[in-house]
């Protein structure tokens, strides 16, 4: 995902949950989905739009986005992806499983330091 | 659900796709503009940023795609359009493929017909047919009728059926109305389980019920579906109607469906078969005329059965010797035993694998056509597999074109395999068991169809494809000349196509030409009668009116006067068979004569006629007497016999005098005194045997089945409306056969071999066409290959006709070696063919082989011609060019 090899490789999900955590908060369009992971995560993620716009449809063709025709920030036409039902629901799996996983990595790093 | 509906709305989704991407970059540039880029270097940094876009945007609609279905319907479009640009290519290859498609599936529908019948009833093929083996019988021995007592035994041994049924499937009868003429019906008797073991109910009405095939409760009949349509005109308030079968009342009980048709059991109705307490008598062992039905007792195998059977016939060998000795018995499920009966298994064997050769030969045209193709494409391909496709990649789109033209290729064999098909079903009309089974482009033809087209798709294309595929990648993508790209493996394979068709081609017109020859031999073979100007009629006397032979004889010798006043009958006679039509065979002994073995007898053919039979057919009394009418019931028993009979079993020493002992059926065997010896007649019109036959005298052993024989001086047939008149007025009930000249007789059950011997050689010729389109098509491609070289030698002084010379030779090599393979494996033909057709037609034809080897190098020449006359126009100058 991220460019930089210094930058650490992700899980295969962890883009999904991205996209999907960060559309729950705010509907966005492509751009700016793009601009405000990278900004949250104060740069630490910078995601590749060759992977962004294919996770984009891989989640509108599973249901769990929708998108609809909007504006941009600049007042040009676009389409808004915003989460639907289902994408609520998968997010809420998603982000629990990856709880789950951070505790567990967590407790074995601790018992190595010990 | 979705997924489908997804494919709609795929294209807003490609639109939303595009214009979030468009949005995206646009928005990244006014960013970078705003911190002071200018605006051309925002744009074009924007652009770089996001990466290459086309792939983005292909791989996020890849998303809503089925890629490999995708990719395979693409492939499908490209083939067409590129087929579409070369007509010509695919006309050629679509015809080609197509008539060797439509000859195999039109010989197919054969197959379907013969060999997987479709059998009526519950679980056809755990039906089983018991016969008995004849010992004395060379025609299908071991599929004989039983006699009673036979069924009798074998029924009642609960371990080895749980049900039997019997049928007597070839009885002749009639249907009669007051006014009309009697109609001659063919019928089976049978058991009144018959319908139930198999296990088919009727379509209107009931089958028999138990206890209906009793005297006294047996005046009831079942219709076939053909009956009921023609006669009655699928009324269905036939049934219980009354009828007048066989002189007497009858209640129809049931119409069975149309599918209830057991192959070649030609049967109109069926009638109960009662079997009284004579039939279980042993004197009805010598009469064979039942077939059973059956299913076996529940945990019994084929095979436990057929031991069962034997033990059981040979328990009938030691208890009735006189009758039961050496006979066996066999069994088989009901499939194999149709198929044995009715067999003509092995003739369609050959005939499928001839068009299989056929369809060889249209394959091999076809790949060569599309490995020329693929030779013309080596620089798109080259540029292809550039560009990143892979080898499978390639390979699967040559083999996508080599699909569609097999698809086209099917759909034009198809249409002709229809046109076939009707074709077929008029020529088959020789004999009644075979035109009875209905032959059809049914599924299975259209399956075979289907699976022959995608294997010839496959066989044409993939080793074209595989070839071009690897010569591809080692192309140079630079402007060759034209010549040098040409691969020797290319043309190797090219001319061992070539030559093998040639091969094929040429061992089907020999084997074509032999058959064709003795056919001819056959239809021209002497009789040994005079078979002009005669009108023969078949008479079945019934029981019911004519029960003893008394009654028989005064019936014939009424008739026999009556016919001999019609205007025009210059000679009437009553033979049991027609001559030249297949007699019946009995065993014999003569006394004084030893038998060759303790266990083996003879057999001989047997007729029995009206002492003007030989007057009447012209064939000549030469030693002794003939028969005469003093010849009769209280006279000495007198019989004939032919010059073969004298030859085989008296090597040629005088026999008028000795004592001969027919074991004829139904009568007890007496002695006769041999007094005359007269020439030889073909037993079979379209055989090339002479078999030993003896005469009996009709007086002295009438029989219930004759045919009528009127001599006349004017056209036969014309005579057909005074011969019913006559029989009408003795006996207005009775039906006539088959009311035919003789010369109509024989020129019927010759057409079989005429038959067998067009549609070979039809195929031969279809090999042969194809094989000239396949040299012309290899020599066509050798000239454009050698352009260059051509030119070098006109440049160089060559002429015209040594360049034509030249190409001519070229293509004469091929099919020399062609041709000389064709005559090697051609070579046991005539041997293999003199042992078929039995009886001394020889099938040595040396003139047969430099015609053929003639007619090819003349279709050659036709078909080298023309390219070598364009080699010599080649202008030197373009082709010494390097373009």
């Amino acid at each position: 995902m991220a460019k930089d090899p210094e930058r650490r490789d992700l899980f295969s999900g962890a883009l999904d949950l991205m996209i999907l955590h960060s559309l729950r908060v705010k509907p966005m369009h492509g751009y700016a989905l793009a601009k405000h992971i990278k900004q949250a995560s104060d740069e630490l993620l910078q995601i590749e739009e060759g992977s962004l716009y294919p996770a984009l449809q891989r989640l509108l063709k599973e249901g769990l986005l929708e998108s609809e025709e909007g504006v941009s920030a600049k007042g040009r036409p676009t389409r808004i992806y915003r989460l639907t039902a289902a994408g609520a629901r998968q997010l809420e799996r998603e982000v629990s499983s990856f709880e789950k996983m951070f505790a567990g990595i967590t407790r074995v790093l601790a018992v190595a330091e010990a | 659900m979705s997924r489908l509906l997804q494919i709609f709305s795929r294209r807003r989704h490609y639109d939303d796709l595009s214009v979030s991407i468009r949005e995206h970059i646009a928005e990244r540039a006014e960013e970078l503009m705003e911190d002071g880029m200018p605006q051309a270097e925002a744009e074009q940094t924007a652009r770089r940023e996001f990466g290459n876009i086309g792939l983005i945007e292909q791989r996020s609609r890849e998303v809503w795609q089925w890629p490999t279905v995708e990719s395979v319907l693409a492939d499908f479009r490209f083939a067409l359009r590129q087929l579409i640009k070369s007509p010509g290519f695919v006309v050629t290859a679509v015809l080609t493929l197509g008539l060797g498609i439509a000859v195999n599936a039109t010989m197919f529908s054969l197959v379907s017909a013969f060999l997987l019948p479709h059998l009526p009833g519950r679980d056809p093929q755990n039906l089983v047919v018991p016969t008995s083996i004849n010992p004395d019988t060379n025609f299908q021995p071991s599929a004989n009728p039983v006699s009673a007592p036979n069924y009798f035994a074998w029924a009642s041994d609960k371990r080895l059926f749980s049900e039997v049924a019997a049928a007597d499937e070839y009885r002749a009868g009639s249907l009669s109305e007051p006014g009309q003429q009697p109609e001659a019906i063919t019928y089976a008797a049978v058991t009144a389980n018959y319908f139930s073991v198999f296990g088919e109910a009727p379509q209107l009405g009931r089958a028999f019920l138990a206890g209906e095939d009793q005297p006294g409760h047996d005046h009831v009949l079942i219709l076939s579906h053909g009956l009921w349509e023609r006669r009655f005109g699928s009324d269905a308030s036939v049934i219980g109607r009354t009828v007048r079968f066989n002189r007497e009342e009858y209640m129809v009980a049931g119409v069975m469906p149309a599918e209830f048709r057991l192959l070649g059991f030609t049967a109109q109705l069926w009638a109960p078969l009662t079997l009284t307490a004579e039939d279980r008598a042993p004197g009805s062992r010598k009469n064979r005329f039942l077939y059973p039905f059956a299913r076996l007792a529940p945990n019994v195998t084929l095979k436990q059965a057929r031991v069962q059977l034997s033990t059981l016939a040979q328990q009938a060998q030691q208890d009735f010797p006189a009758v039961e000795s050496r006979w066996g018995a066999a069994i088989r499920t009901l499939p194999e035993f149709l198929i044995y009966t009715f067999g003509i298994r092995p003739a369609i064997t050959v005939v499928m694998t001839i068009v299989g050769l056929v369809l060889l030969i249209a394959c091999a045209n076809v790949s060569g056509l599309l490995l020329t193709r693929a030779v013309g494409r080596q620089k798109e391909l080259a540029i292809r597999m550039s560009l990143g496709a892979s080898r499978v990649r390639v390979v699967r789109q040559l083999v996508t074109e080599g699909l569609v033209i097999a698809l086209l290729g099917g759909g034009v064999g198809l249409a002709l395999t229809f046109v076939g098909i009707r074709l077929m079903r008029a020529g088959l009309t020789f004999n009644d068991a075979i035109s009875a089974v209905p032959v059809t482009l049914d599924t299975n033809v259209l399956l075979f169809a289907a699976a022959v087209s995608l294997a010839s798709a496959m066989l044409s294309s993939v080793v074209p494809a595989l070839k071009a595929s690897r010569t591809a990648i080692n192309t140079d993508l630079k402007n060759e000349s034209r010549g040098s790209s040409s691969c020797r493996g290319n043309n190797r394979l090219r001319v061992v196509l070539v030559g093998g068709e040639i091969a094929i081609a040429l061992f089907l017109l020999i084997g074509s030409g032999l058959l064709i020859r003795g056919v001819y031999l056959l239809d021209h073979q002497k009789l040994g009668f005079d078979h002009d100007h005669l009108l023969t009629a078949g008479i079945g006397l019934d029981h019911a009116r004519y029960a003893d032979a008394i009654k028989q004889e005064q019936f014939v010798r009424s008739l026999t006067a009556r016919l001999q006043q019609i205007p025009g009958v210059t000679g009437v006679a009553v033979s049991s068979d027609l001559p030249a039509t297949g007699l019946g065979s009995v065993t014999f002994h003569i006394k004084g004569q030893a038998e060759t073995r303790a266990n083996e007898q003879r057999t001989t053919g047997d007729v029995v006629v009206t002492p003007d039979f030989f007057e009447i057919i012209g064939v000549p009394v030469v030693r002794g007497r003939g028969l005469t009418d003093r010849d009769d019931a209280g006279t000495p028993r007198v019989v004939l016999v032919n010059q073969q009979f004298v030859h085989k079993v008296f090597q040629d020493r005088d026999p008028v005098g000795k004592q001969i002992q027919l074991d004829t059926p139904g009568a007890p065997a007496a002695w006769s005194e041999i007094v005359g010896v007269i020439g030889d007649i073909r037993s079979f019109s379209e055989d090339p045997r002479i078999e030993p036959q003896v005469y009996e005298c009709y007086k002295q052993r009438p029989v219930a089945f004759l045919s009528l024989m009127l001599r006349s001086n004017v056209d036969p047939t014309s005579l057909t409306p005074a011969l019913r008149h006559t029989v009408a007025e003795l006996d207005p009930e009775l039906p006539l056969l088959r009311v035919m000249s003789m010369d109509g007789v024989i020129d019927m059950q010759r057409s079989g071999n005429p038959l067998f011997a067009k549609l070979l050689a039809s195929f031969a010729v279809l090999a042969l066409i194809l094989s000239a389109i396949g040299i012309y098509g290899l020599i066509a491609y050798t000239v454009g290959q050698r352009t260059q070289e051509i030119g070098i030698r006109l440049a160089l002084g060559a002429t015209a006709s040594d360049i034509s010379r030249m190409i001519l030779r070229e293509g004469f090599k091929v099919a020399a070696i062609g041709s000389a393979i064709g005559f090697v494996v051609a070579l046991p033909l005539p041997k293999l063919f003199e042992s078929i057709f039995e009886g001394g037609l020889s099938f040595k034809a040396p003139v047969l082989y430099p015609l053929v080897l003639a007619a090819m190098l003349a279709v050659v020449f036709c078909a080298t011609v023309g390219p070598a006359r364009r080699a010599t126009r080649v202008n030197p100058n373009d082709a010494l060019r390097n373009d």
